[in-house]
């Protein structure tokens, strides 16, 4: 027994389960659906070995199921590792990936432009989303001014932000009503369609930012503690949050451009790796990131299923399993005292 | 060591401290001194160097302001972060000499080093909320003295401490101070503050009245005039000084 | 002898021919694949003649069978519920779902425009090689007759389009003689009991626009860039509609309700008693079946007087 150190903090066992759990998760996510595909003839397609998925299956195994499910590997990854650090930034159980006007302001982005009327205005609303959803955050840091580091203040302006965004928007809606069945669809989630190019660029920045966010787990840690105890551990308190936001506002915007308005997991991800660990800090990051890919993975998965051949929205499954779930936390507020 | 030169803190018309000046030579421990809102916890948390001040206030030539130097803070009030246990705790005091990365094997050890003399191994997996007052208070002088820092300031270090741990505590704290560490507490109990620290300063108001070496400022008038003549300074037979405060009426 | 009767029978040969070329519709040429269409804003590539059509538009639904199409259909989406007999499927006109379509192996999909990711469904479909018709709602009656023609020439049923177009313009043109639209009669389209309406800028907008009849929502062209303005109680009273459809019939607004409402008694049309409950699905598609809306609109427009 080693006795002359500390042994290691983390339960790295916890994190191995998880990993172990989102692959069997990804392997499901890719073999169900209106056509299901054989679990041995997947993984011989992707090893590229002979015997494997042939011609319509194939196509649709790569050109569909796959870059969908990865999309909501992603996804769930970005919203829950914000939702974690957002948890940190405004030690509050309850703060979610949208709260500084994130989500009304994609919303607002969103509506605008599918409003525009033109074709092409259509095809990029990921991007005004992505637009809609950073502005509204960097306003949010606009009218907070001095204060612009203090998260009392930053959640007021979110507010703020956040409700004017969302009036705009629902101006935009009533003068443009042939926009409010698309805009709502959005809101509610959806995978539907994903294509390779996407996966791409929503690869990109959402492995960037959790990247950042997990470089920085310590720091993270530091800002559980009072200002002054952790200005004197090293840890500078206002640049330490402006990046988290930054970073973790990147992962959000990315994700809602890619996949509209999914709630819940930013919340409840994180409490479930809590409840796993009985702990709650920013070392969990890396396995409150896997978690949240299995957990949208499986939500796609019902979405796409429950209910075939029609979808479900997957805001929908995320809302059913996390309302109840939140309450559930709520009570058992052994964890977070 | 630290250079401070009118160093003052105004809350619109309050000054919270006004116009100090002192010289804290390097490896040398001082207790700051005086009754309650006197400004010692403002002046410790001043000399961190997080919040703006006037004046100034030096280390080695540079300014503290925003400067993230090596400094372990004992706070009087921590905030207790939920979901961390003691080991977590205190590693955080080496994070920053990690590179803000994984634990170093060096780190660990020096931990486990500290933990062991400050007998807190057997709750090293306990989460902090879960702490009595005085475990937490060991646990946050572990925390600053893994930092190997080279100036600790403590706030009320030992106050809920049983007498016991206070002086096997402050015997932790001397020996980082043999070590070359400058130390800064603030005490209520004088007498205690006195069997450690070699310099004593005494805060009213926001002011300095007295700094200086502490068999001197303990039996000055400055002293007495802090707590308007409520103490009583005696001397035992050892030489060491003993500060008790008057009782209004007569003792049986 | 012979000779003249010769001559008279190849002249009477000649003169059957060439009437019946002058007579019959224009005989459009049957359609050679592999098929390039431009139809609305996208272009369809067809390899060769469909013959597995999913159906996700049940205004194209009736098309497609008012132009002979039927055996080329091999599923129509969950709310084209006419002709009745069609081959009716779960999926969703307005959320389709790719592998639900797939699934069934189509060779060609007649997809809404307004469905949720229309252009990313669109893109899906074609990389896995199954033909895609992207069918845009019309703005006027020439947009559904193109509509029907390239139905038709898609399914190498253009005689049968051509015939539909024909019959569809002969019997409107019918309807708006008998209609005397001279007489501008004053028409209120309900959408929901919240006073929501269609201008002129819409296709059923238009229809009334036809008749000459004058639209109340009119006043409010400008308010709603799709042309569906929320009308306030008070103007719709004081334009004093003269006949009012109720297009939310089918929710269970009923005339003898509307009747009821606030200052509506004394409402030219709940006077003359001229409030039409419009059927379900007639007003919302423009297939063959459009011109049983203008039918309706004409006999009840027709009996206003003045």
């Amino acid at each position: 027994m080693k006795n002359s150190e500390i042994g290691r903090i983390w339960h790295w066992q916890i994190t191995a389960i998880v990993g172990v759990v989102l692959f069997i998760v990804l392997l499901l996510g890719v073999s169900f659906g209106p056509i299901s595909l054989d679990f041995q003839q997947i993984i011989r397609t992707l090893l590229g070995l002979s015997g494997g998925l042939q011609d319509e299956e194939k196509a649709l195994f790569l050109q569909l199921r796959l870059p969908r499910v990865l999309l909501a590997a992603l996804v769930g990854a970005a919203l829950a590792t914000s939702g974690a650090v957002y948890q940190t930034v405004f030690r509050n159980p309850l703060a979610d990936p949208y709260l500084l006007g994130a989500a009304a302001g994609a919303g607002l982005g969103a509506t605008i432009a599918l409003a525009g009327g033109r074709s092409s205005f259509y095809a990029a609303l990921p991007l005004f989303a992505f637009i809609g959803a950073a502005l509204a955050v960097a306003a949010t840091f606009v009218i907070s001014g001095r204060s612009y580091a203090d998260p009392a203040m930053l959640l007021l302006s979110g507010i703020a932000i956040g409700s004017f965004a969302t009036a705009v928007q629902t101006y935009l809606q009533q003068r443009n009503s042939e926009v409010l069945r698309p805009v709502y669809s959005w809101i509610l989630g959806q995978l539907t369609v994903a294509d390779w190019q996407v996966v791409k660029w929503a690869s990109f920045y959402i492995i960037l930012a959790l990247s950042v966010l997990i470089r920085m787990s310590r720091q993270l840690d530091g800002l559980l503690l009072s200002d002054e105890e952790a200005f004197s551990l090293g840890i500078s308190p206002n640049k330490v949050r402006i990046i988290a936001i930054g970073a973790a506002t990147l992962a959000t915007a990315t994700a809602v451009s890619a996949s509209g308005l999914i709630g819940f997991v930013g919340i409840v991800v994180p409490h479930l790796v809590r409840g796993i660990t009985k702990r709650a800090t920013n070392r969990a990051l890396f396995t409150v990131a896997l978690f949240g890919a299995a957990f949208l993975v499986l939500a796609d998965l019902g979405a796409r299923t429950l209910l075939s051949p029609a979808e479900l929205p997957i805001g929908v499954i995320t809302a059913f399993v996390g309302a109840p779930f939140l309450l559930f936390v709520l009570r058992a507020k052994r964890v977070l005292k | 060591m630290i250079t401070i030169k009118n160093l003052s803190l105004r809350y619109g018309d309050f000054y919270a401290l006004n116009q100090i000046t002192l010289d804290i030579p390097r490896g040398s421990w001082s207790c700051l001194v005086g009754p309650n809102g006197a400004g010692k916890t403002t002046f410790l948390k001043t000399m961190l160097g997080n919040k703006p001040y006037d004046g100034s206030i030096s280390i080695d030539g540079i300014e503290v302001y925003k400067n993230l130097r090596n400094v372990a803070f004992v706070p009087q009030r921590p905030e207790i972060p939920a979901g961390m246990n003691v080991a977590e705790y205190v590693m955080l005091g080496r994070a920053r000499l990690d590179g803000w990365g994984r634990d170093s094997n060096s780190s660990r050890k020096y931990a486990m080093e500290i933990l062991e003399e400050m007998q807190l191994v057997a709750m090293r997996r306990q989460l902090v909320t879960q702490l009595s007052g005085g475990e937490m208070q060991r646990v946050l002088i572990a925390r600053a003295l893994v930092q190997e820092a080279e100036l600790m300031i403590l706030d009320e270090p030992t106050s809920a401490l049983d007498l016991h741990h206070q002086i096997s505590t402050l015997d932790h704290i001397e020996r980082a101070q043999k070590n070359g560490t400058t130390i800064v507490s603030t005490m209520h109990d004088i007498t205690l503050g006195a069997m450690y620290a070699e310099r004593i300063i005494i805060m009213q108001q926001g002011r300095v009245l007295l700094d200086g070496q502490a068999r001197e400022v303990i039996h000055s008038q400055e002293l007495k005039m802090a707590f308007d003549d409520g103490i009583t300074i005696h001397t035992l037979e050892n030489g060491r000084p003993v500060i008790v405060a008057n009782k209004a009426t007569a003792s049986l | 002898m012979f000779k003249s009767h010769l001559r008279a029978v190849t002249f009477a040969i000649l003169a059957i021919v060439f009437a019946s070329v002058l007579v019959s519709p224009a005989q459009a040429a049957g359609t050679k694949y592999p098929l390039t269409i431009k139809f609305g804003d996208y272009t369809t590539k067809l390899v060769k003649k469909p013959t597995r059509i999913i159906s996700l538009s049940p205004s194209a639904t009736e098309i497609f069978y008012a132009i002979g199409a039927k055996s080329q259909i091999l599923a129509v989406d969950s709310l084209s519920n006419y002709p009745t007999g069609a081959p009716i499927s779960k999926i969703s006109a307005y959320e389709p779902n790719v592998e639900a379509i797939l699934q069934l192996k189509p060779d060609l999909v007649l997809l809404s425009s307004d469905s949720v990711k229309a252009p990313q469904i669109r893109s899906a479909l074609i990389k896995l090689g199954v033909a895609v018709l992207m069918e845009k709602a019309p703005a006027t009656l020439n947009d559904v007759y193109a509509e029907n023609t390239a139905l038709g020439k898609v399914t190498d049923r253009a005689s049968g389009a051509a015939k539909l177009n024909a019959s569809m313009a002969k019997s409107i043109k019918n309807i708006l003689l008998k209609a005397k639209t001279s007489i501008k009669v004053r028409i209120f389209h309900e959408l929901d009991e919240t006073y929501y309406s269609a201008t002129s800028n819409t296709f059923i907008g238009k229809v009334y626009k036809d008749f000459g009849a004058i639209n109340v929502a009119d006043a409010a062209l400008g308010a709603d860039s799709s042309g569906y303005p929320q009308l306030s109680a008070e103007y719709l009273l004081k334009s004093d509609p003269q006949v009012v459809f109720l297009a939310d019939a089918q929710y269970g607004t009923t005339i003898e309700s509307v009747s009821k409402r606030a200052g509506w008694p004394q409402m030219s049309a709940v006077v003359a008693q001229k409030i039409v409950a419009l059927p379900a699905d007639i007003p919302s598609r423009w297939g063959p079946r459009l011109v049983d809306f203008y039918k309706l609109i004409g006999s009840t427009l027709g009996t206003v007087t003045n």
